[in-house]
């Protein structure tokens, strides 16, 4: 580990050197906004009632560009299924797990990111984040879960990759119906404001994106734990099923 | 002013380090680990440069799901590199 502590030096080193560098020669970071720039700062909360630009770019002035992007991203998990498939039903075993405190532990932390998983994609509207971090937040509580519980655990309970890739398709189905919903008034697909009300009761939605991004949550959760179900399946049964090596 | 562009320089070359710890390991698992943190890095370097929505989606994926795949793959083969080939 000799050369680690060389690069470590020299990550010292040269991350001094911009400090030289400022204190030499006067550096002045650009705080204007370019015109692109001051267009979405002053025009987001009018024409998608969000506060949050990022949001309003991703879901509403480029809409059907992320929609594209999540099918795409459902197609690729649907593929995985396809691939790890097994015909025969997953045999119960013993539930071994790891060690009772691994276990407490992780059931704490499998709390705590699953709350604050769904504030981020609940929040999206409003704040930084949206339904996609927080899907693959939520997942990782999955992802905690097959190895100190086993994937047992989870199939016990009934969650198998196949209804999560069924619930997967509900909650893209649903996507695409608020999507597709403007056009009976003869509004292009996609809109927002002109269709969906801005606010309900005393909460903001902002229309169609807190929509959006709450089935993008299900949808992205779903599909990802189901790539930690399938994944976690022992090799053994994939030999088994193909009929080759002693197993 | 001098601060951002300090951690900036800092967590960029830090990723650097763990890049080439990466690709050097042979123990797979430690590789990972070492994936884990570079993708930490550039985590920071995304929030200090006010990007606060790529950060988060970021962290999640990189850290999170990318390193949690990883090692449910290398569960299914062989945890060390072969030497000498």
């Amino acid at each position: 580990m000799r050369s680690g502590y060389v690069a470590m030096a020299l990550v010292v080193i040269a991350a001094l050197l911009p400090l030289v560098f400022v204190s030499v020669v006067p550096v002045d970071v650009p705080r204007a906004l370019r015109e692109l720039g001051k267009y979405y700062v002053l025009n987001t909360i009018k024409d998608s009632a969000s506060p949050e630009a990022v949001a309003a770019v991703v879901w509403d002035y480029r809409g059907l560009d992320t929609i594209y992007e999540t099918v795409v991203l459902y197609l690729a998990i649907v593929g995985g299924l396809a691939i790890f498939r097994i015909s025969r039903e997953v045999a119960k075993r013993a539930i071994i797990g790891l060690t009772v405190l691994t276990q407490t532990a992780t059931k704490v932390i499998a709390l705590l990111i699953a709350t604050i998983s769904s504030a981020i994609a609940l929040h999206g509207h409003l704040t930084p984040g949206g339904g996609f971090p927080g899907g693959s937040a939520l997942a990782i509580t999955s992802m905690l879960i097959v190895p100190v519980f086993s994937v047992y655990s989870l199939l016990e309970r009934g969650i198998t990759s196949t209804r999560l890739i069924a619930v997967r398709g509900l909650a893209l189905t649903a996507l695409g119906l608020v999507a597709l919903l403007p056009v009976i008034r003869g509004l292009e697909i996609v809109t927002n404001q002109r269709f969906y009300p801005a606010g309900l009761g005393p909460f903001v939605i902002s229309g169609s994106i807190s929509m959006y991004n709450l089935f993008e949550f299900f949808a992205v959760a779903s599909g990802f734990t189901a790539v930690a179900i399938y994944l976690s399946i022992p090799e053994e049964l994939y030999r088994a099923e193909l009929g080759v090596g002693g197993a | 002013m001098i601060l951002p562009l300090l951690i900036i320089a800092v967590s960029a070359l830090l990723s650097l380090v763990f890049v080439y710890m990466a690709i050097t390991e042979k123990d797979l698992l430690k590789a990972v680990a070492f994936s884990a943190g570079q993708s930490i890095c550039y985590a920071i370097l995304l929030q200090v440069m006010a990007a606060p929505d790529i950060a988060m989606t970021y962290i999640a994926v990189s850290v999170g799901l990318y390193s949690a795949i990883l090692l449910f793959t290398i569960s299914k083969t062989e945890r060390y590199e072969e030497v000498g080939k």
